[in-house]
């Protein structure tokens, strides 16, 4: 079977629509991100604690908030169909008050507690370093190995299209009022690892093609490359995408974001390896022309 | 010939080696805390006011103090280790009662006998405020009828502690006049001392503080010249089971904090489980299918690379002694979409080859030698964020990484290497003069 057959595309002609397009969608983002503020983060990030809980019968969710209002900032979330199982996300070291209310108003036996996270400032804090110190090796050691690999240019503009990826799924994240946790960073560090991959199938069908033709007509030959390589990034992505789709779907509550973040980090991994990858290094060499010597 | 054997003894070598390592698989794939249920906390060494020692051997000593109550607790596999100068991370899979297990841990478990000044010119002058040198209010705290723990009138004790429990040896539950209590042995030293401290004390109390709270003060009746207390306050048989085991694991140096706790109860851990298996295993068929539809034999063929990739990664996380995490499951799942890619890149390679009108064995060099560069540079950019996730991450975080590098690493033996060998024993033998994809 061959779905894709040869195409010639003009992808690269196209590349103002998608800077307008990624600049619309990434400045409303950061936008909305920056107004929201501490909303933006999970509880592993800002602090606080978590739990989750089931009662022996269904319980009305205004109820419980109204029960917990004396606790102060408190927000609950009903879970699942029955009714009987909640969220409960509060300040850093309520969480013992919040069961001791609970039991004294329903009964000592009729709630268990699932699962419960509590974060101190002091650890929060130390996660959002350890989460920053990870993009920054990540993307040190993706570009130094791109820079061996192929040439400095060529890492630069993957480097940016990673970016440009993260901070696409970042503001889908803030627009679809979604919260960052510690899966969504492992997420957005996987985007940044996979999403590198169709644009290092292109840059390689780029560089051979520049071994075999010396052409110094860069937009006719990224524009061949490609297309010539258009099957395999389509393909590519499908496989992975399929897989991620069914996370989403069946995955459950705790993998929900962490696929959600994928599923559009992998779509949009691929249009950037074409519309800025490849772009960006046509438009730095209108710029500042430049031989490449792969 | 020769060397066709040598790769397919070499394969199957790895194939029953990973299932030796696997199965049964229920106990073989050790299941980390979000799938099992149980504790994972970090705490931090909080550096005491006056202490010559530093906080990174503080720690140390707390680290210690931590494993002889988790040991005496009897948790199967804890894990117990110092991160940075002053946290220590413990893991306790499967533990039930998690409330009592952070409390036994966390509990600093100074004791102090301290001197109680029962002078009533004294007391009324320090509830005036002016409290004498050398002396503060401490409270006892006492459970009411609904077994809240309120603080009972104040007692004026000496700053100074006595004696300490670092010259405790032992301490167990015993019972007098029906209630539990728990029993001290002091060593020789702390018996001489604690003598010299009752025979000089008659008829006064002494108060049995633990962590800042007094627990009971009784009257010393006489001198106790064998180094034996006894540590009233209203116990319940648990309670005190509780304390004589914190005793005998020794005080922790200094006050530790909890900064990070995550508790998982065991039937959430199980749904999480089902939930994703389900997730992966559809998403696998997927793939397998796709990748049969469109590439017929050849796609049979990554289909049983891709299992065998899957097979690898649980055979090298067991021998790593790595755990599944759920995060781990899905990193599984992912490794499936991305396993088959390499094989994507080679077979589409192949087709662009069969325009040339080349021979077939000549197609299937080209397309494994041509799709190379590109399989190891997107394989290795997906492994530098792996490692990083793995080494850099929290809990279950690393457990993603973990899988994530492995899948990718052992996606180079088996949809590069074994395929080939495959493909090329299968046009040898089979005589197959033209390659359909």
């Amino acid at each position: 079977m061959e779905l894709i057959k040869s195409t010639n595309f003009d992808f690269l002609g196209k590349r103002k629509f998608a800077y307008i397009f990624s600049s619309i969608i990434i400045i409303l983002g950061i936008v909305n991100f920056i107004l929201r503020g501490k909303e933006n983060f999970g509880v592993d990030f800002k602090g606080g604690d978590l739990l989750h809980i089931e009662f022996n019968t269904s319980i009305n969710l205004t109820e419980i908030r109204g029960i917990l209002k004396s606790i102060g900032d408190v927000t609950v979330q009903s879970l699942g169909k029955e009714g009987k199982e909640f969220i409960i996300k509060s300040n850093s070291g309520t969480a013992d008050e919040i069961i001791s209310v609970l039991k004294s108003k329903f009964g000592e036996e009729s709630i268990g507690v699932k699962a419960k996270s509590v974060i101190a400032p002091s650890m929060s804090k130390s996660l959002r370093e350890k989460a920053l110190i990870s993009f920054f090796w990540g993307m040190i050691g993706i570009l130094i190995y791109l820079t061996f690999r192929f040439e400095f240019r060529f890492a630069v503009s993957a480097v940016v299209a990673i970016i440009h990826d993260l901070l696409f799924v970042i503001s889908i994240l803030a627009l679809t009022k979604q919260q960052i946790s510690g899966t969504v960073i492992a997420a957005l560090l996987t985007i940044a690892g996979y999403s590198v991959n169709d644009t290092v199938v292109i840059f390689d069908r780029i560089r051979e093609n520049l071994r075999k033709t010396r052409s110094t007509d860069y937009l006719s030959l990224f524009n061949k490359s490609i297309n010539e390589t258009l099957s395999r990034t389509v393909l590519t992505v499908l496989t992975t995408v399929f897989v991620v789709f069914c996370l989403f779907l069946f995955g459950g509550e705790p993998l929900h974001v962490f696929s959600f973040s994928l599923l559009i980090g992998f779509i949009i991994g691929t249009y950037s390896s074409v519309f800025i990858a490849s772009a960006i290094l046509i438009d730095w060499d209108k710029i500042k022309p430049y031989r490449f010597k792969l | 010939m020769k060397q066709f054997y040598y790769k397919i003894f070499i394969i199957v070598a790895v194939i029953g080696l990973c299932f030796y390592q696997i199965y049964p698989p229920d106990k073989k794939i050790k299941k980390g805390l979000d799938l099992q249920g149980g504790v994972h906390v970090v705490l931090e060494v909080e550096q005491p006011p006056q202490s010559d020692k530093t906080l990174s051997d503080l720690s140390d000593r707390a680290l210690e103090v931590i494993r002889n109550r988790v040991d005496a607790l009897g948790v199967t596999e804890p894990v117990i280790q110092k991160e940075g100068t002053n946290r220590i991370i413990v893991d306790l899979p499967g533990v039930a009662d998690t409330e009592k297990a952070l409390e036994i841990i966390g509990k600093t478990a100074f004791l102090e006998f301290r001197l109680v000044n029962d002078n009533p010119e004294d007391i009324k002058k320090a509830e005036e405020g002016k409290i004498p040198d050398g002396y503060e209010f401490l409270y006892i705290k006492e459970k009411d009828e609904r077994g809240i723990y309120r603080e009972t009138a104040p007692l004026l004790v000496k700053k100074e502690p006595e004696i300490t429990g670092a010259y405790l040896v032992d301490a167990y539950v015993g019972y007098e006049g029906g209630f539990p209590d728990v029993k001290i042995n002091f060593n020789k030293e702390g018996a001489v001392k604690f003598e010299e401290i009752t025979r000089q004390n008659i008829h006064k109390r002494l108060a049995i503080v633990l962590d800042g709270v007094v627990k009971s003060a009784p009257v010393i009746q006489t001198r106790i010249p064998d180094g034996k207390a006894r540590i009233t306050g209203r116990f319940t048989t648990e309670e005190a089971k509780e304390l004589a085991l914190i005793l005998r694991a020794g005080a922790l140096p200094a006050k530790v904090n909890v900064i990070y706790q995550e508790v998982v109860g065991p039937t959430l851990g199980k749904s999480y489980i089902q939930k994703g298996l389900k997730a992966s295993l559809y998403g696998g068929i997927i793939v397998l299918a796709f990748m049969l539809f469109y590439y017929l034999y050849l796609g049979l063929l990554a289909n049983f690379a891709l299992i065998l990739n899957i097979l690898i990664l649980l055979g090298i996380l067991v021998s790593f002694k790595g755990v599944l995490t759920l995060p781990g499951i899905a990193g599984i799942a992912l490794t499936c979409g991305m396993a088959v890619d390499a094989n994507i890149l080679i077979f589409e390679r192949m087709r662009e080859e069969i325009k040339t009108g080349k021979s077939i064995r000549a197609i299937v060099d080209a397309g494994y030698h041509r799709a190379w560069s590109a399989i190891i540079d997107s394989n290795i950019t997906t492994l530098i964020t792996g490692i990083v996730l793995f080494l850099l991450g929290e809990g279950p975080i690393k457990g993603f990484g973990l899988t994530l590098s492995i899948g990718i690493t052992v996606n180079l033996f088996t949809a590069v290497f074994v395929t080939k060998v495959i493909i090329e024993w299968v046009i040898i033998n089979m005589k197959v003069e033209k390659l359909r994809i």
